[in-house]
Order: C-alpha cells, then structure tokens, then sequence
C-alpha cells in the first residue's frame, strides 16, 4: 500500500511545477497507479470470491450445474442442507470437543508462555532469540513424526493417554507455541515492558502487583492475539487429529463430507463466516480500547 | 534532605567497563548532572543508583546508611525515564496514585496529595486521560509528578527530555528545575545533552570512559576545567600552539595569557581558547582567511583558516562573535585573528613539550 500510494507524488511533481501550464494529461500517471491497484485488488478479489460463491451455489442451491440455466438462476435455493448438518448430533458433539481441545490448548499455552515471557523480556532479553528458535521447533518436526514418536512412546507405557481425546491437547498446545510466544512477547516489546516494570518498582510496588497490576492489564491485546491465533489453528488443525484416530470439528467434516457432499460445504462455509465474525469482532472490541492490534503479531 | 555517596564503584558487562572507580557526593537539595557522551557509564552510574544494576564492588550510601544491597523498591527512591513510562491502562491521576498505593497510604492522603501533584505541574485538565490520549509533554510532566508524589528521597530523571521536540524540552527543562527547587529534593539527571545540563544543574558531573573526570558548577567547568576532555566536551575550544615566555607566561597569538601550568622559557605547549574569546579583524595582510560565516541569531560564528597552519591545531578555527561586529565580514576575506584583550589565561590541552620528553611513555605530540 505505501509503495503505491507514495508514487503518483514524484510522478506528479514535475508535471505540476508552475514553469509548466495545467494539461489534462497531467493526471494520467495518477490514474495509471490507481487503475493498476484496482484492476490488481479486483484481480484477488475474483480469486478468493470465485471459489467460495461456487461452493455456497453447491451447497445451497439444488439445481445441478449442468441444468443451470439464466432463468434458473434464482431457484431451488435452501438452507436446508445447513439445517440438517447442524441438527446431526455428531456434528455438534465434533464441534463441543474441538472447541474444548481449543479451550485447553490456550490455557496451556498462557499459563506456560505467559510468565516465561515475562521473565525473559526483563531479566534476560538476551534469550528472546533462543526463545523464537526454539518455539518454532515443533514446526520443523513433521505431523507425522511427531505422532509416531509419541504414540509410540506412549502405547508402551501409558496407552489409556492415547485412547483419551485431550491426549490432543499436548500437541495443540505444542503446535501453537510459537504464534502465543511471538504474540506475547510483540505484545511486551510494544508496551515497553521492562520500563513499565522499573517504574512500578521505582514507586515501591511488589514483583507480584507489578505484574497483575501493570504488566498482565497491558498485555490483553496480545493475550487475545495469541488465544484467537492458537483457537484457529486448533479448530483447524486436521493431521493430528486424523492419525490419532479422534473426531474433531475438522475430521468430523471430512468424514461427512463423503456422506453429504452439500451438507459438508455448508457447514464449511457456515464455518469461515463464524470464524471472520469472531475474529471481527474481537479486532473491534480492542480497538474500542485503544488497543494496538498492530503490535500483537496478530 | 538527602545526602548520597557513592564511592569506588566498579561495574563491569562482560569485558567492557562500564564504570570505574567511580566515586561521587550528591548534596542535599542539589540537582547534578551526569553529562557525558554516549556509553560513558552515566546511566549505569544512575542504575545502580536506583537499583537496577548491582554493582561488582563499591558502595552507596545514603544518608550514611549503606544500601548497596538494598532492593529498588525499598530505596524509596523516584524515577523519571527516557522513553514514556506511563502505564498506559491508567489514566493520569491513577498513575500517580500507584506510588502512595504501593506506600499504602489512606485515602484521603493519596487524594490530597494527587490533587496537589496535578496542580504543581498544571495537569489538573489531563487528570482523568490515559496516556495515549497526550503529548509527550504532558506524558513526562505526569511522570514526574508520578515520581515526587511519593516524597522520594532522592529524584532520579534519565535523560527526561530527550524524546521531546526542542519547544517542550526547554519549557520543561525549566520547569523540572523549579519544581527541583520547591520541594528540595537532591536530584541527579543524566544527560548527553550539555546546555541542558548547564542550563539547570548546580553541579555537573562529566564523565567519559567510565570515570568522573570533574565535578563542579556549569561556571566552574566551562572556565577551569581540569583536563583537555572536559575543556573539549564543555563548549568548544581551538588549539593553538603556545610558546613560554618568563613568569610563567604564555604567548599564543598576539597574547600572553597565564595558564595552570609552569613554564620554562622558550617551552612549548597547545593551549585551548574559547571561540568568543577571539576577535577577527579585516587586514590584507591577516594571518588567517574566513572559510565560512553562520549567523546564529546573536551570535555569529566566523570559522577561519590560518595561512601558517603551525599556529593553529585545528584545520579551522572558530570565532565566535557579536553579530553586530560582523556585517562587514564576508567569506574569502583575509583576516588578522587575534585573542581579545580581556582574556588572560587559558586551558593546557597537552603537556609542554618539556615534560613530555621526560616522560617519554606518552609523549604529546605538539608540532
């Protein structure tokens, strides 16, 4: 965006130099930029809109595309293939335990990374690097590695933890370390932690009101940042979840997809517009008070 | 009223020295400057002061009473930082009641004194803001009403102003040492920039390299400095070589000026003078030739070059002068450069050359 909108100015000035007399041409290199940017939106535009208006025509419309005629444009529309997938008890039992395993994984993660944080940004800033590099491990080691290594593991000395759904939530947890570390510690670097925390303790305050009092209250953009960030990925997350034989949201829809081709893709699509919805919302509310969403790696 | 020592402290980070036997008195009610440039140690100096740093040996007292191991929030001490410290979920008033909070002081106290506090700074208008919604002004005025609120003992400011434009700056520059003066607090306020240090401190403290090289008032430092780096560091000054003359006197240019220093006749030595303590004469026969003239308002500062570069130390020589004096100098005219009458001694900025062939491990090099 800055590129684009800083060029028209060098374009201009020459052009609009007193020495020189008004033309009409004289915008053309203006209009040049904004046509491109335009014609390039519009471009992306098609590509994401395209595929998804296909999908909710497939899901909602029963006239086969074969039949689909210029005066058949508007009929045999329904939500009914939504109402059936969202009344399917299973679909609703998939959703409660994905939303639970999301529930716990951000719980996990913020009570872990959270004061970890913390201590690093202001008592040892120089192992923020190490800190990145090692939240970032788990995305190196595949799915599949990481499955059979533990399941392995595992199935020797504990298998009751492999056959419980939360022997998911480790995974998730591990999974979505490095978006909450970097979303916390975006969050301490904006808010200038170790500052704020010198100053509370120049006035007398204890390490323990410092942190709930001015440190905790300052990172709640960042804290949402991360608890949306790792709630999208859990709620998406499919390898884990199908190699260890669970039925999250997300194996769920796979497998009701084979059944029910249409009711599958409403339910998807009833998905995405939740989710924009959440995430929309939650974006306003921080603004609302004067949070910095820029600042949360979100 | 609070009196601190520090003394002989040594502060290390790995290899570098940050501070080196460092030893220095803060009087009662007295605001010092710590001026130096960049990575001089005097924000090391200040946090171990406050707390933050420990030092690896020497000790601060305060009062008499050693608190070198004593933690930062049991110094009772108040802090004003570089870059905006403000909590920012907090609005004005609340920020300043963290501190009696923290005092657990009751709350008809801390309402009493909160008001005062927005008053004596006249922020009663921004009182019930949050951070974001002020200049950076008014963010470091609640800052420092945040930080004397608590009756500290000792007031520390770290480089206060630098992140203010020059208008604010100076408007708070004096504001800070009015309010210093009210309530009697010793300060110590670190700083690179030195007309601000000048301007507001009653001592000033110039270090480089980890040590206090002088401590005295901004007139002290500027006119006796003890060493060629502060006489450098404080204003500027032009070298020029000086040859001794009898009873102890030195002749540079047209003068003889006393210095700190014995001579021994037919000695020589480079002697530092201020750029207003020169005058600039038109002269078609001058020693000198103007390379360049700004005017800065009343002053104007005439930058010359000596036809006999023997004379002068530096490539260019400046002068500072009335500009009323000046309208009839232009750039290219040949000039006679010389001292101006009143001046009478002058800053040794190297050893005479006699004592530096007796002490043959540092030589100076004068021409």
């Amino acid at each position: 965006m800055t590129a684009t909108t800083a060029a028209p100015l060098p374009l201009q000035s020459p052009l609009e130099s007193p020495a020189s007399p008004p033309r009409n041409s004289s915008h053309k290199p203006v209009n040049l930029t904004r046509v491109f940017r335009w014609i390039y939106l519009t471009l992306l535009g098609i590509f994401f809109a395209v595929p998804m208006l296909a999908m909710a025509r497939f899901a909602f419309q029963s006239v086969p595309v074969a039949l689909l005629t210029p005066d058949k444009l508007f009929t045999g529309w329904s939500i009914e293939p939504l109402m059936n997938a969202l009344t399917d008890t299973q679909a609703l039992n998939a959703a409660r335990i994905s939303v639970t395993l999301a529930i716990l994984s951000i719980l996990i993660n913020l009570v872990l990374l959270i004061p970890l944080a913390i201590v690093t940004e202001i008592k040892a800033p120089k192992l923020r690097p190490v800190l990145t590099a090692v939240t970032l491990l788990p995305w190196v080691v595949p799915p599949i590695a990481l499955v059979v290594g533990v399941s392995a593991t595992f199935r020797a000395s504990a298998p009751w933890f492999l056959a419980s759904i939360y022997s998911l939530v480790p995974f998730y947890a591990l999974w979505a370390l490095p978006f909450t570390y970097r979303a916390l510690d975006a969050g301490l670097q904006a808010i200038n932690a170790k500052t704020l925390y010198e100053a509370a303790r120049s006035m007398g305050a204890s390490f323990t009101t410092t942190v709930f009092k001015v440190l905790l209250p300052n990172m709640r953009a960042s804290i949402v940042a991360a608890a949306t960030l790792t709630a999208a990925l859990v709620l998406g997350e499919f390898a884990f979840a199908s190699l260890l034989l669970k039925e999250t949201l997300p194996t769920y829809l796979v497998n009701f997809q084979r059944s029910d081709a249409r009711g599958g893709l409403a339910l998807a699509i009833f998905i995405l517009i939740l989710t924009a919805l959440v995430i929309g919302i939650s974006v306003r509310l921080m603004r609302k008070r004067g949070l910095n969403i820029s600042s949360t790696g979100l | 009223m609070t009196r601190v020592v520090m003394s002989q402290i040594r502060k290390t980070f790995g290899e570098s020295i940050a501070l080196e036997d460092f030893s220095i008195i803060f009087e009662p009610g007295d605001l010092v400057c710590l001026l130096g440039p960049s990575g001089c140690g005097k924000t090391t100096a200040l946090r171990i002061l406050a707390g933050f740093e420990n030092a690896d040996s020497g000790s601060v007292t305060v009062n008499g009473e050693d608190i070198t191991r004593v933690p930062v929030s049991k110094r009772h001490f108040g802090m004003v930082f570089q870059d905006y410290s403000l909590f920012p979920n907090m609005t004005s008033r609340e920020n300043i009641d963290f501190g009696l909070k923290a005092q657990k002081r009751s709350s008809a106290q801390r309402t009493e004194i909160i008001d005062r506090m927005l008053f004596i700074t006249a922020l009663e208008d921004q009182a019930d803001k949050f951070p974001h919604q002020m200049s950076g002004g008014q963010k470091q005025r609640v800052a420092l009403a945040r930080a004397i609120a608590t009756e500290p003992n000792l007031l520390l400011l770290d480089e206060p102003l630098s992140a203010l434009d020059a208008k604010v700056r100076e408007s708070l520059r004096d504001e800070i040492r009015r309010l210093q003066k009210e309530i009697g607090v010793t300060t110590v306020f670190v700083t690179h920039d030195q007309d601000e240090a000048l301007a507001i401190a009653d001592q000033v403290g110039v270090m480089s390299r980890g040590r206090l090289e002088q401590i005295a008032s901004p007139r002290d430092l500027y006119e006796h400095p003890v060493n060629p780096f502060v006489a450098s560091f404080i204003g500027s000054i032009n070298r020029f070589v000086a040859i001794a003359g009898d009873q102890g006197m030195w002749g540079v240019l047209n003068r003889w000026v006393m210095s700190d220093r014995p001579s021994v006749l037919g000695d020589t030595a480079v002697l530092g003078i201020r750029p207003e303590e020169l005058a600039v004469d038109v002269a078609g026969d001058g020693n000198a030739r103007i390379t360049d003239i700004s005017f800065l308002g009343p002053v104007t500062r005439v930058s010359v070059e000596f036809a006999d570069h023997a004379t002068s130390q530096n490539p260019e020589v400046i002068a500072d002068l009335m500009s009323a004096e000046c309208a009839r100098l232009s750039v290219g005219d040949k000039v006679q450069v010389r001292v101006r009458d009143d001046v009478t001694s002058a800053i040794m900025m190297s050893k005479p050359e006699s004592e530096a062939f007796t002490e043959s491990e540092s030589i100076v090099h004068v021409n």
